[in-house]
């Protein structure tokens, strides 16, 4: 069976090595430190899933990215984890109002490893 | 009376009360009228003297002019034109009127004998109240005169009784003395009032001043509050961020996802104890600069305090890392810029702070310039690199506290996002600034402004530190 493929974006390399170390037990991980590797990366193959951090190079960059896959046909169906630091998805989610998530979970950062295995599995299936 | 206050916004509350005030006089001579016309019309049958008929001229042609002053008032209340100066014209001319009306009828109605002759005193009050004294007092001469004139030329043609010329003359006198002293003592009277109204006008003046005041201080304070929750929200994040990093790497090393022995988690293991690393330069910057706002905690003033020293020492003691780095530090002054006062420790802060910055963001072969020079009354310290520049649109929240630019992130993750917060607070606790220039890929050059002398500061409203972007 071939391994579904996940995205990590996050600016922190130290974080991403080690959420890539548990992702990569069961997922074929790639990862992205920003919302233009990221967009670059989605653009060459199409992951089956995208977790991505919130607060990098910009307070939002997270959800512009969420936005740009959303918006995109061909991206539009593909699952994203929001990580969050404090609570910038609910800031967030004041400021563009509350009818419309980017994003299908959000997860507070730190992220027990557990956790984050099982809310891929459930939007994998 | 005195009208001593200037004002247009005095005036025109006067008017507004001169106004009300005519407007009832206007209604009580509709009284004043219709009673007038009841005694003519009884005068007669209660066995009167003939003359004492005709008080229905009087009555109608005072009620003639109070209509005319009822349709001007009316128009003046319309369009809102109480003019102050106007309207004491108006109050001048109807006393008048009503005073040459109740001549006319003590003339009716007996002459030096009328009953109506007490009327004058309440006319005279009336006068002073609304008028000046001084005008009153003219007033109380010319109405005195003419009574003498037709008191003296004798109202017996009329059909009154004839009174001895001495009794003429005595109440002539008797006359004289009430009309001046009620307008002495209304006057005495009204003015006592009017300064008193006059006060109040001006506490309530201040209060609302006061009170503009306070709300303004209200919102600033409010302002000042906002800014510190967000400061400790993201202080908070910047917090959390690293500490959720250390957390995740440490649950997966325990967890057994990754190997102890290879080296991804060495790797792990170094990684986590950079971010704590970063979490005690962030918390002793944090206490760095609740120090540095906190007068009571800050480190004594000197005097005296040699800026070009400073530099030196900073140059000195952070050569070793310039050369670790491979970049050139060299330190310039101009004779010695010694402030008249200062606090050695966070200046040397402030400008260790600055020299860090230029090398920490210098690629290996870059050189960092450190000049200290005077201009004007100000000790200008400059620290010039040639390093990875600032982005234009960042320039305008570096000293923002965590205000990292995306370029200096990517270039080195150390760096708390907190120095250029804390140098442009001591330079303004100096009563100086602290100024950037950069061109992005060519370098920075970081600006601290100090005053000289005691007690000169920088005009409060350029004191706030300045960004320029180099075109």
């Amino acid at each position: 069976m071939v391994r579904k493929s996940v995205l990590l974006v996050d600016d922190d390399a130290v974080f991403v090595d080690a959420v890539s170390a548990v992702l990569e037990t069961r997922y074929q991980v790639r990862t992205a430190a920003n919302g233009h590797e990221a967009l670059a990366a989605i653009a060459a193959a199409a992951p089956d899933i995208v977790v991505l951090d919130v607060m990098m190079d910009h307070l939002s960059e997270g959800f512009d990215v969420a936005r740009a896959l959303r918006s995109n046909e061909t991206t539009r169906a593909i699952p994203i984890v929001m990580l969050t630091g404090v609570d910038e998805v609910f800031n967030v989610r004041m400021e563009i109002g509350e009818s419309w998530f980017p994003y299908d979970r959000y997860l507070q950062k730190p992220v027990a490893p557990e956790t984050l295995l099982a809310t891929l599995g459930e939007l994998l299936g | 009376m005195r009208l001593t206050v200037k004002g247009a916004e005095l005036h025109q509350i006067f008017a507004a009360e001169l106004l009300d005030r005519v407007a009832w006089f206007v209604r009580l001579r509709w009284a004043a009228g219709a009673a007038l016309l009841v005694f003519a019309a009884a005068a007669p049958s209660a066995g009167m003297p003939l003359a004492w008929a005709r008080v229905w001229l009087v009555a109608v042609a005072v009620l003639a002019y109070n209509g005319a002053l009822h349709a001007l008032l009316a128009g003046w209340r319309r369009n809102g034109q109480a003019n102050y100066r106007w309207l004491a014209r108006c109050t001048l001319t109807q006393i008048l009127i009503d005073l040459a009306a109740l001549v006319f009828l003590v003339y009716l109605t007996g002459g030096a004998a009328s009953p109506f002759l007490p009327f004058f005193t309440f006319h005279m009050v009336i006068g002073t109240i609304m008028l000046s004294a001084r005008a009153m007092f003219a007033v109380a001469a010319a109405v005195w005169l003419a009574c003498a004139a037709l008191f003296l030329g004798g109202a017996e043609a009329l059909g009154h009784l004839p009174i001895p010329l001495e009794m003429r003359a005595a109440v002539l006198g008797v006359l004289a003395c009430a009309l001046g002293l009620t307008v002495y003592l209304t006057d005495t009277v009204a003015s006592q009032l009017k300064e008193r109204g006059v006060r109040l006008f001006r506490l309530a003046e201040e209060l609302r001043d006061k009170t503009a005041e306070l709300e303004k201080l209200l919102a600033e304070m409010r302002a000042i509050e906002a800014r510190k929750s967000h400061f400790m929200l993201l202080s908070a994040h910047q917090l959390r961020s690293p500490l959720a990093t250390v957390k995740t790497s440490l649950d997966v090393l325990r967890q057994g996802y990754v190997d102890p022995a290879s080296p991804r988690a060495s790797g792990l293991i170094l990684g986590a104890s950079e971010r704590v690393d970063g979490l005690l330069r962030i918390v002793g910057d944090l206490l760095e600069l609740a120090k540095l706002r906190e007068a009571m905690k800050r480190a004594p003033w000197a005097s005296g305090v040699n800026l070009a020293q400073l530099a030196v020492d900073v140059a000195d003691a952070l050569t070793p890392l310039a050369e670790a780095r491979q970049i050139t530090l060299e330190s310039s002054y101009e004779a010695d810029v010694v402030l008249a006062r200062g606090v050695p420790p966070d200046l040397e802060y402030a400008i260790e702070n600055l020299v860090h910055n230029a090398l920490k963001y210098s690629r290996p072969g870059g050189a960092v310039h450190l000049h200290v020079r005077r201009s004007g009354g100000f000790g200008v310290l400059e620290v010039r690199d040639n390093g990875i520049g600032i982005p234009p649109e960042f320039l305008a929240s570096l000293f923002v506290e965590f205000a990292r630019a995306p370029n200096a992130r990517r270039h080195t993750a150390e760096g708390t996002g907190l120095g250029l917060a804390i140098v442009k607070e001591v330079a303004e606790a100096h009563g100086g600034r602290v100024e950037a220039e950069s061109r992005l890929g060519e370098g920075s050059t970081f600006r601290l402004v100090l005053p000289l002398q005691g007690g000169q500061t920088l005009d409060p409203r350029v004191t706030k530190s300045e960004r320029r972007v180099t075109a």
